[in-house]
């Protein structure tokens, strides 16, 4: 008898082969909804409602006290407002933040990045020199941190070391051919040539970063990257002076368009004053 | 003796019946092991694909994969990148591998909106060239209830807080309707005690008048210090009558501003409401049926401004 059950103990088991399906709490689930939703505002680049939701997410995190998700979503929100232009309120949220968190180098790389936005540049190469050590040589934040570095070099005047962390950023995103980061390494790296004077290279960075921008379809890139473009163009008016300039007034004016299209004034201003400077403000038919 | 055959007779019998059972127990034990591999896939030869997502939300090992809505494979492998992107890989069956171009796209879709979520390889328009094994096929996802209801909810917030604004200024004391009737209503006492000064001025005056007229031949000096008298009183009667029409302007506009244009069509704005209440009312029950997503990633992006160039 006692085979005969051992049997049928084995039948039902192999009957029961799946396992159980995890229930989540509701309110946990209703958190990581808030959260999902938050995300998925950001990356259709709708900043605003992104930012009420990484808010909220963050408020209910916290009402469970579940640390992680609350930290998690605080870097979010603070990733948000530095998409929003509003870095000081970016750098007042991670100043909140506990400084031993196991999200440390992700803080410090939004903390350099807010602090590059308020041109308190040595405080970010500060924050940058922090993270360093604690990334080491194979986290995934490496690039990151290299062109956060690259920018510092480029804000501080050191082209020639913000060329080298933009190649190495490069280096590193080599199997991101499409990726944001890679888009944003090669526009780092244009600004580093052009102010090594070295516009053709330029020339050559910022349209490989436009062509990956155009492709995320991110406006406001877009239009800086056709600024750059046109700084490229302005840079080399020395040696083929009426063709650049053309070529510079051309890509202003596409930056220009966008940016109008967009209503970013800032960029809108900037391609306006770049268009007075080089005495093109009528833009010559293709 | 007999008792003794008897009891062998049945031994025997017993001894068979048990036997048949084992046997029986022991096929049907290896046709359900058999069964379980033969649905876990571990006996049919398969390709191996993979992808790249940003999340694993909805998406699951030993999740089936169709190809025109029929199952050719599952999920095998479900794991997150060092990037923080998640790494999904697919085992398809060999004979329907002839389906999966090297430009298909693998799309996230859930059955009926609001059913389980299956991944669906939508092959390319390039029918020359399959896809290796091995091969990353792109991805994408298709928009399900949890988008949907984000988008009711995004339309509706707006309008409940235009209802709210509506309210809190009809409501407020001072600037909405019982401020503005109180304002009406003392500017109302203020115009008939005015008219009713103007009144007993005017008769005054022409009271003052007939008896001047009277002793006109008498005293026209007195009728020109009349007169003075009435000039200088009206412009400032009339003064105060055009403070208090601009005041009443004033408050026609500050009503103006306060109620906010959507309250013209208040009864639209109510029915629209009404109704988004109702499906929302209606959808709630699903929601405990959709699967909780995991939490989310942000992708890397160290320049979200695309300051790094900044033009000089």
């Amino acid at each position: 008898m006692r085979v005969e059950w051992v049997l049928v103990a084995a039948i039902a088991a192999s009957a029961c082969g799946s396992a159980p399906k995890s229930v989540e709490p509701p309110r946990l689930k209703a958190a990581l909804e808030v959260e999902s939703d938050g995300a998925r505002r950001y990356q259709r680049g709708d900043f605003v409602l992104a930012e009420r939701r990484f808010e909220e997410a963050a408020r209910r995190f916290a009402g469970i006290d579940d640390e992680a998700g609350g930290l998690r979503n605080r870097l979010h929100l603070a990733r948000t407002r530095l998409a929003l232009g509003r870095a000081d309120a970016a750098l007042e949220l991670l100043g909140s933040l506990p400084a031993d968190s196991p999200r440390d180098i992700e803080a410090l790389l939004l903390k350099g990045q807010a602090l590059l936005a308020l041109g308190r540049v040595a405080e970010a190469g500060q924050a940058l020199a922090a993270a360093e050590p604690r990334c080491g040589k194979d986290c995934g934040q490496l690039p990151s941190l290299k062109i956060l570095l690259a920018r510092t070099a480029l804000a501080d005047g050191r082209a020639t070391a913000a060329r080298l962390h933009a190649d190495a950023a490069l280096e590193l995103l080599a199997n991101d051919e499409h990726g944001q980061e890679t888009a944003n390494a090669w526009r780092v790296l244009a600004a580093a040539r052009l102010a090594d004077l070295d516009p053709p290279g330029a020339l050559a960075a910022a349209k490989a970063a436009l062509a990956i921008d155009r492709r995320l379809a991110l406006p406001e890139k877009i239009a800086r990257d056709w600024l750059l473009i046109g700084d490229a163009h302005r840079g080399s008016l020395r040696d083929k002076a009426f063709g650049a300039a053309v070529e510079a007034s051309r890509a202003y004016q596409r930056g220009l368009d966008i940016a109008n299209a967009e209503g970013l004034s800032e960029i809108s201003l900037t391609a306006s004053l770049a268009l007075k400077a080089i005495g093109m403000q009528k833009i010559p038919a293709e | 003796m007999s008792l003794l055959t008897q009891y062998d007779a049945d031994a025997g019998a017993v001894k068979r019946a048990t036997r048949r059972f084992l046997i029986v127990a022991a096929l049907t034990t290896l046709t359900l092991v058999a069964a379980i591999f033969v649905r876990q896939g571990l006996l049919r030869q398969t390709v191996n694909y993979s992808f790249v997502a940003d999340s694993a939300q909805d998406i699951a090992k030993g999740q089936a994969v169709r190809i025109a809505g029929f199952r050719v494979g599952s999920v095998s492998e479900v794991s997150l990148r060092e990037d923080g992107a998640v790494a999904v890989g697919l085992e398809v069956d060999a004979d329907q591998a002839r389906f999966v171009t090297h430009d298909a796209r693998i799309e996230l879709r859930k059955e009926g909106l609001v059913g389980s979520p299956t991944l669906e390889i939508v092959p390319g328009a390039d029918k020359t060239r399959l896809a290796a094994a091995q091969a990353r096929l792109a991805f994408s996802r298709a928009d399900g209830l949890g988008a949907l209801a984000n988008q009711v909810r995004d339309e509706f917030v707006p309008i409940l807080k235009d209802i709210k604004a509506i309210t809190a200024a009809l409501a407020d004391q001072q600037k909405g309707l019982p401020g503005t009737l109180a304002q009406i209503r003392a500017s109302s006492e203020a115009l008939n005690v005015l008219l009713a000064n103007g009144n007993r001025q005017v008769e005054g005056i022409g009271g003052t008048a007939v008896r001047l007229l009277g002793q006109a031949e008498k005293n026209l000096k007195h009728l020109d210090q009349t007169l003075e008298a009435a000039n200088q009183r009206l412009p400032r009667m009339l003064d105060r009558t055009q403070q208090v029409l601009d005041h009443v302007e004033k408050i026609t506009a500050e009503a103006e501003v306060s109620v906010p244009p959507v309250l013209r069509d208040g009864s639209a704005v109510a029915a629209e409401v009404r109704e988004i209440v109702g499906g929302a009312r209606q959808t709630w029950p699903i929601s405990s049926m959709v699967d909780a997503p995991g939490p989310a990633t942000l992708k890397p992006d160290s320049d979200p401004r695309g300051e790094a160039g900044r033009a000089r």
